[in-house]
């Protein structure tokens, strides 16, 4: 398929997974701070920042109604929902002849809706807003799976949303390491996940902090898990692959694909805990170069030529 | 019955010269729109509106647009359909494909033998004068002869009900999509119009393309690969190229996708490098080959032109057609059609005048007020001069460059163009149209898309239709007549047995150095 | 009887760039042609690096040798030798003014008597023409507009750019080959006397012997028309003899520039032009 166009379907799963992790994510911070009124405002928007990767240069504090305006509103953060969420629509267009029309008209209808959903979170707070773009997800995820067909543009699709999962999962876990004090608890963090009811199913040990880590790291049947990501991450790249070398030696995405999933595999799970810090940053590196690879390998394609005439004879 | 009232009411109203499209008389329907006035009848005004709020609204959540001063506007689709009967239709179908037979016979003969100016049928300083004659194009011969794959000629109705044609677009005609869009909201938000009609589908479109694109392609090519080619996302007609691309089930490229090596071109996949035969590009000529045009355009493909020549790739539409869309080369087609197909044209054009003569220049500019001009080069409404609507100030201006450049000018007759029934803010009121019927020529037949793109000036007794100017559009139906079986309404090639072009040999034959 | 001359000609052109060009897309236009004053025994251009190339003749009949380069390159050369039959243009006795004048003359060269951006020319360069209307032969009246140019614009290598309009170049006073071919269609042209460009190479005055390389030039000069193409060197104010070696015409030097292309990568500069001439016998 065309670099151009399997660089944009890549784009859609990472920023269409992006918005609805950073919903789950900063849902769990505001159900936290809103528990708890006493808890330190701005230590609590500045361990949400740094997990999310965002640099605060000020000293002034931070506070709620700020954060949620960089990391929820502001459309010219890419890194924010409104800002993933036009990435991918914007991707979306770019890719409009390949993705179904179903799937165009629920990413543009969720765009031209995110103006009035934003005026009522000013008002009533995130909470809906939130819920809406979880929604939008779970809807565009839904049509991703049935609308298209599971060709290499479906897989490059799926590959980005898989990068970003074990992305946000691995930065999701980093903030409850870094400081524990002002993240949410483990409990809120299998909320933001979704996981919940399957992690009580499988364990049933909710004030297990290691269970909880493993369980997000580890588990071979909950699609948020990082090691489900990291597998399905891994048959995409083998589908994408040109067929005439689907026996050749892995390609460099997959190798390091391959290192991540030793690393988490091979590992005693009781010392889980003490390892997450150094795991979660290998994991987050293994991101950066899967990205990196993908983007050699397969997106070799120009930005816009600039052509310049000869010099005069 | 208030509605009723309310659409006969306002042809009372239509005091101008303009043909009525729905009415022969106030509150007499003419006999195609009978049923459908009966229909729109039952509707009170405030239903009519809401419908055509559900329209706007399918349209903005399809993402149906047009980008216009940097911002995506949906085109406005109004809720009143446009009819043509069966067999006007099959006169203006028949009358298209003439046109564009002669068009092609003439693009085919500038750009080899010249033979019609040897004939003296028109002017060689015509052409050579034309901004859009590209001497690049000079002997790249289409495998299979089209250079118009697609025409869009614009036809208007005139004060009597004739129909004419206003001016002819073969280079990258657009608006096929809003067509095809515009039928598919109607029948979703309207479909008890439809009853009672039998109109023609238009969404056969993209086959018929497809078919022409692939026997546009070389000949040795039995699976060739079909490209959609787009500027990109922030093209007026990106929506377009979308649809077209996935209609036909071919990728839709921007330059920056493919690749010239060794006069063969490649799009870049992630299976490396794809070999293209047919390029059916939106592209202007100018940015289409960094090479041969603009050095700096960054949307087009260098060397993409020398392939052409070579004969592995097909662009569609041709390079170099823009002579054909010349307003002043536009004065001589009837002349073409007799002398390429000794036939009466049989469409008219609009009364036009050719500045470049003395005596009309001063007889036009002695009463500017009552004439259109056009910049020979425009499309889109541009530059303009309606004479009855201008200004003193606008008429001087005008005055002064046709003085000073009369082969950059044309002046029209004042058409008034035929009004058409149509909601706006304080009811159902006639407003301008006209018609932009979409031809596909394949080689063997050209196809008219039955109806065309009705764009509607939605201001009261705006003339220009454009909508970069605010215009709107209509679902345009063409009724079908039992009596009259559908392959016949089809144009059927007429072979220009007398006419065999063949390349030119020598670049310097017939400029007189022998 | 005219005098022939059989010469060998290796014209040497090309870029370098400041690093590397990624890709690049080129026309050379350096094969001369045969036509009623030369034959062209054998022709052949070759680039480095070594690409495929392919030939055409152009609208106006000039062969064209099109490559591109794909590969990064810190330099593109392209050389082209030929070797060339040559003798001077019969110059026929000139029509009238009123032939010249017919309407299916005049718009049969219509490209050669509009102006273009190159030969656009205004102001006091123009005042001389009524006078030369009133020379009744063409070929008189063709001899003293070059006179007149070639006394009002000072031939000086390197005093303008290959971009440099004809207006550009009467205001400076000075200019190259190019401009002063130029100046004289932008004239000709405003008499209503069709006009051209020719691009080509002359072979200088010498006492060389036979085999022995001299320096030749690009050259620029002009045809007019009189009832058939007259060849006639502005520059040198003498008629197109056996030593002028035509490459192509067109209606400025945009159409027959020798080498144009378009590239990828940092910016370029000239190798400049090496032509290098020898007569055969």
């Amino acid at each position: 398929m065309l670099s151009r166009l399997a660089e944009s379907l890549y784009w859609i799963g990472r920023y269409l997974e992006r918005s609805d992790d950073t919903a789950r994510i900063v849902d769990s911070y505001v159900h936290r701070m809103v528990e708890d009124p006493f808890n330190d405002e701005d230590a609590t928007c500045r361990s949400l920042y740094s997990i999310l990767g965002i640099d605060v240069d000020s000293d002034e504090p931070v506070t709620t109604e700020q954060m949620l305006q960089h990391i929820v509103y502001d459309a010219d953060n890419p890194n924010s929902i409104a800002g993933s969420l036009s990435g991918a629509f914007e991707n979306a267009r770019r890719s409009r002849e390949f993705i179904s029309s179903e799937m165009w008209v629920a990413l543009n209808s969720t765009r031209n809706r995110l103006p009035q959903m934003e005026n009522t979170a000013r008002r009533l707070g995130p909470s809906q807003y939130l819920l809406f773009v979880r929604e939008r997800a779970a809807l565009l995820a839904g049509l991703i799976d049935t609308t298209l067909s599971h060709d290499d543009g479906w897989h490059f699709l799926v590959l980005g949303r898989s990068i970003e999962r074990i992305d946000m999962t691995a930065r999701l876990l980093r903030g409850r390491v870094l400081s524990e004090e002002h993240a949410p608890d483990w409990l809120a963090f299998l909320r933001a996940c979704g996981a919940m009811e399957a992690f009580m199913r499988s364990t049933r040990e909710i004030h297990n902090a290691n269970g909880v880590a493993t369980f997000l790291l580890l588990d071979r049947l909950f699609p948020r898990s990082v090691l489900y990501s990291l597998n399905l991450a891994d048959t995409c790249l083998y589908e994408i692959q040109p067929s005439s070398q689907r026996i050749a030696t892995a390609d460099l995405a997959r190798q390091s694909l391959a290192r991540a999933r030793g690393r988490l595999e091979f590992m005693d799970p009781a010392d889980l805990l003490d390892q997450l810090p150094e795991l979660l940053e290998m994991l987050e590196e293994t991101c950066v170069r899967i990205n990196d690879a993908v983007t050699d390998r397969f997106f070799g394609h120009e930005d816009y030529v600039v052509w310049s005439r000869e010099g005069g004879l | 019955m208030a509605s009723v009232t309310q659409v006969s009411m306002v042809f009372d109203d239509d005091s101008s010269a303009a043909w009525n499209e729905m009415f022969s008389a106030p509150g007499s329907p003419r006999p195609i729109y009978e049923r459908l006035f009966a229909e729109l009848g039952r509707y009170q005004p405030a239903e009519l509106r809401q419908r055509s709020e559900q329209l706007s609204h399918t349209f903005s959540e399809r993402g149906v647009t047009f980008a216009h001063s940097g911002e995506e506007r949906p085109f406005p689709l109004d809720v009143v359909p446009r009819l043509i009967g069966a067999m006007e239709w099959d006169h203006l179908s028949r009358g298209i494909g003439q046109r564009v037979h002669a068009l092609e016979a003439f693009l085919a003969d500038i750009y080899g033998e010249g033979r019609i100016f040897a004939e003296g049928v028109i002017p060689r300083s015509v052409v050579t004068s034309s901004p859009y004659f590209c001497r690049p194009a000079f002997a790249v011969d289409p495998p299979n002869g089209v250079r118009i794959t697609v025409a869009g000629i614009d036809i208007v109705r005139d004060e009597i009900g004739n129909f004419r044609v206003l001016e002819d677009n073969v280079r990258i005609p657009s608006g096929v999509s809003y067509v095809i869009e515009n039928r598919r909201a109607m029948t979703q938000t309207f479909a008890s119009l439809f009853s009672d009609h039998r109109v023609h589908p238009v969404d056969s479109y993209p086959a018929h393309l497809f078919t022409a694109l692939r026997a546009a392609a070389p000949p040795n090519q039995s699976d060739p690969v079909i490209v959609v080619l787009s500027p990109g996302v922030h093209n007026a007609a990106y929506f377009e190229h979308v649809l077209l691309a996935r209609m036909m089930g071919v990728e839709l490229v921007e330059g920056r996708d493919l690749l010239c090596r060794s006069n063969h071109v490649y799009m870049r996949t992630t299976n490396g490098e794809r070999p293209v035969h047919v390029i059916y590009r939106r592209v202007d000529d100018d940015w289409l080959d960094p090479l041969q045009f603009l050095p700096d355009s960054t949307i087009g493909v260098a060397g993409l032109v020398n392939c052409a020549r070579s004969g592995n790739v097909v662009i569609s539409n041709g390079i170099g057609n823009g002579v054909a869309d010349d307003k002043l080369v536009y004065t001589y087609v009837p002349e073409f059609i007799r002398f390429y197909l000794s036939e009466e044209p049989l469409i008219e054009n609009v009364e036009t005048y050719r500045l470049e003569d003395d005596d009309v220049r001063h007889e036009v500019l002695g009463s500017l007020a009552s004439y259109v001009v056009k910049p020979v080069d425009s499309s889109g409404g541009k530059g303009i001069i309606i004479g009855p609507q201008a200004d003193e100030k606008t008429l001087a201006k005008t005055a002064e460059a046709v003085t000073e450049s009369p082969r950059n000018w044309i002046a029209q007759r004042t058409v008034s163009l035929s009004t058409h029934p149509t909601l706006v803010d304080d009811g159902v009121s006639p407003r301008h149209i006209d018609l932009r019927p979409f031809a596909v020529n394949d080689g063997e037949e050209v196809w008219v898309l039955p109806g065309g793109l009705t764009r509607v000036a939605l201001g009261e007794g705006e003339l220009v239709v454009n909508s970069s100017r605010g215009g709107g559009s209509k679902d345009t139906w063409v009724l079908t007549d039992e009596s009259i079986p559908l392959s016949e309404s089809r144009v059927i090639k007429q072979r220009l047995r007398n006419f065999n072009f063949s390349p030119r040999q020598d670049g310097n034959v017939g400029r007189g150095d022998q | 009887m005219n005098e022939t001359l059989s010469l060998t000609i290796r014209h040497h052109t090309g870029f370098t760039y400041d690093g590397l060009a990624k890709s690049s897309y080129n026309e050379a236009r350096m094969t001369p042609i045969t036509g009623a004053s030369q034959e062209v025994r054998h022709a052949r251009v070759t680039v480095q690096p070594v690409v495929p190339l392919s030939t055409h003749a152009d609208y106006f009949g000039t062969i064209v040798t099109a490559f591109d380069i794909q590969e990064p390159h810190p330099k593109l050369e392209v050389e082209a030798r030929s070797n060339v039959e040559s003798r001077a243009g019969l110059v026929a006795p000139a029509i009238s003014w009123r032939e010249l004048r017919a309407p299916a003359l005049v718009d049969f060269f219509s490209e050669y008597l509009f102006a273009t951006e190159r030969t656009k020319l205004a102001g006091d360069v123009l005042d001389p023409l009524a006078e030369w209307s009133q020379i009744s032969d063409l070929h008189s009246c063709v001899d003293a507009v070059s006179a007149y140019v070639r006394g009002n614009v000072t031939y000086l290598p390197g005093a303008t750019s290959v971009e440099a309009t004809a207006q550009e170049a009467w205001d400076l006073g000075e200019g190259v080959c190019q401009d002063l071919t130029h100046v004289t269609i932008g004239l000709l042209r405003e008499l209503g006397i069709p006009a051209r460009y020719v691009s080509g190479y002359l072979f200088p005055l010498s006492d060389a012997d036979v085999g022995e390389v001299v320096a030749g030039q690009s050259h620029a000069w002009i045809e007019y028309f009189s009832g058939a193409w007259t060849g006639m060197d502005p520059t040198n104010g003498i008629p197109e003899t056996e030593r002028h070696i035509i490459v192509g015409n067109g209606r400025d030097y945009d159409d027959v520039a020798p080498l144009k292309g378009v590239y990828q990568g940092a910016a370029s500069s000239s190798l400049g032009v090496v032509v290098d001439m020898s007569r055969t016998h």
